[in-house]
């Protein structure tokens, strides 16, 4: 348990298909940052560490950023691991606090890349992907995980539509997020009719890249805006290259901290009202959730049908990146954390989960070569 | 299209490796000797309808395949083989390909 660092405000730039002449990686993060310090009610000069992740700021640095935002700090990090920055920085950040290295951390990601972006840097992930996987021509992380969910399907006797159930449940959550770039509910008859992208996946099993940014704001839990509870985290973990890429993709490094995690935590799986399991793919969604210990009897299709299908567990309640899209992964993490916060802090408006008081929240990425390598988990608190 | 493609085979403890380290996961040596894989099995394919960025892409099949007990790569599939499938290897630079025997 963290016992001295909370998160204590959260903030976003709009998210867009298409930037705009004038709109960038930079503009994006600037928005998010005046957000977040709006919510804690902070100005800039409290801020005195900068977490910052990004696939579209280079040539630019953490400490150009600084510059750029006008921040004086006294610590300062840049992570480059994808889907699972937003939560590695969290915990880098909760630790800072908590050591006093810094007494207020800005975290933040973004990216506005555009699609002919994107797809420049899926097929320049690492040296691996340039040499063994894009000249076949793969389809970047899509290939990839097409591959995945066959074998999920297979080990796990799941069904397309299964799948079907995380995608429409998600865009109901984001029909009441404003933010969302798809809010049009989803029927299991669009999403089966939906064109195939790289087989089994199709339209709705890939995440759609917008443009924008996240940023949340770690300090210690008195600095939390009077009247509004901080969230506090009650357990972090991550794990990073986990299987050096020799298994099936269909665990993640989860499972490899899960029991210390929910030990750590003090609560079990049962006593979550709400998870922001990271949706880059409805499959890796479910390999998260069953690692995470959320799939009783590792039943994912009943957790499918039952769990997601009828709303018994609320999942990714803004969206998820599925519908309200993904600003690159790293900004994308830090929404399912902003969203859980909110959650926590009873301020979700139309999608609030009644009485919320724990979320699990996750992420996960680097596709370094068969699946991702990078993984982490946090259990938030609402702090009374 | 070169028959065959490059594996590294740790010279310690005779792990397979694909692609290349810099020392291996296992026993962590740092010598390898290359070898060459001639065959593999289909495990699992993907159809790549659509590519982003590109406008007039033709669709490409891409495949997991098993090519000894503790390896698995990813080849571009010249055919129309599919799961359970045998596979002949071969090499682009550095890209592994695979079509029927």
């Amino acid at each position: 348990m963290f016992q001295n660092a909370a998160i204590v405000g959260v903030g976003q730039s709009a998210y867009v298909r298409r930037p705009e002449p004038g709109q960038s990686t930079q503009t994006f993060m600037r928005d998010a940052v005046a957000a977040a310090l709006a919510d804690a009610t902070m100005d800039a000069c409290d801020i005195q560490g900068l977490a910052v992740a990004s696939l579209s700021l280079a040539p630019d640095t953490a400490v150009d950023l600084a510059w750029k935002l006008g921040l004086s700090l006294r610590w300062l990090m840049q992570d480059s691991n994808g889907g699972s920055s937003a939560m590695n920085m969290l915990g880098h950040a909760l630790r800072a606090v908590e050591a006093s290295a810094a007494e207020t951390v800005l975290v933040l990601g973004g990216d506005a890349t555009g699609l002919a972006g994107y797809a420049k840097v899926a097929a320049n992930f690492n040296t691996v992907t340039q040499k063994h996987l894009a000249p076949l021509g793969h389809g970047g992380p899509n290939g990839v995980y097409a591959l995945v969910a066959s074998r999920q399907m297979k080990r796990y006797g799941l069904e397309k539509f299964d799948y079907g159930h995380i995608a429409i449940a998600q865009r109901a959550w984001a029909a009441k997020n404003p933010f969302a770039v798809y809010r049009a509910p989803l029927t299991m008859e669009e999403y089966l009719a939906a064109p195939l992208v790289a087989d089994p996946l199709s339209r709705y099993d890939c995440v759609p890249v917008v443009a924008g940014a996240q940023a949340v704001i770690v300090a210690r839990p008195d600095r939390a805006p009077k009247g509004r509870p901080g969230v506090r985290v009650r357990a972090h973990r991550a794990s990073f290259n986990y299987d050096n890429q020799a298994g099936d993709g269909l665990q993640t490094g989860i499972a490899t901290f899960a029991a210390e995690l929910w030990r750590e935590a003090g609560v079990g799986p049962d006593d979550i009202n709400v998870a922001s399991i990271y949706d880059d793919y409805p499959t890796m969604v479910l390999a998260q959730a069953n690692d995470l210990g959320l799939v009783p009897g590792n039943d994912l299709a009943r957790f499918c049908r039952v769990t997601v299908a009828e709303r018994k567990l609320p999942l990714n309640t803004w969206g998820g990146m599925l519908s309200a899209g993904q600003p690159g992964g790293p900004a994308g993490g830090l929404n399912g954390i902003s969203e859980a916060v909110l959650q926590l802090q009873h301020r979700a408006g139309e999608r609030q989960v009644a009485n919320a008081r724990l979320a699990a929240v996750t992420g996960y990425g680097m596709t370094m070569y068969r699946y991702g390598g990078t993984a982490a988990a946090a259990i938030l608190e609402r702090a009374e | 299209m070169m028959p065959g493609v490059t594996i590294w085979r740790c010279t310690g403890c005779n792990a397979a490796l694909f692609p290349e380290r810099l020392l291996c996961p296992h026993c962590h040596g740092a010598r390898f000797e290359n070898e060459r894989v001639h065959e593999a099995t289909v495990e699992e394919i993907s159809v790549i309808r659509h590519m982003l960025g590109q406008e007039n892409w033709q669709p490409r099949r891409i495949a997991n395949v098993r090519v000894t007990d503790d390896l698995c790569m990813t080849v571009g599939l010249l055919d129309e083989s599919g799961p359970g499938a045998r596979i002949v290897l071969f090499q682009e630079g550095e890209a592994p390909y695979g079509r029927a025997k």
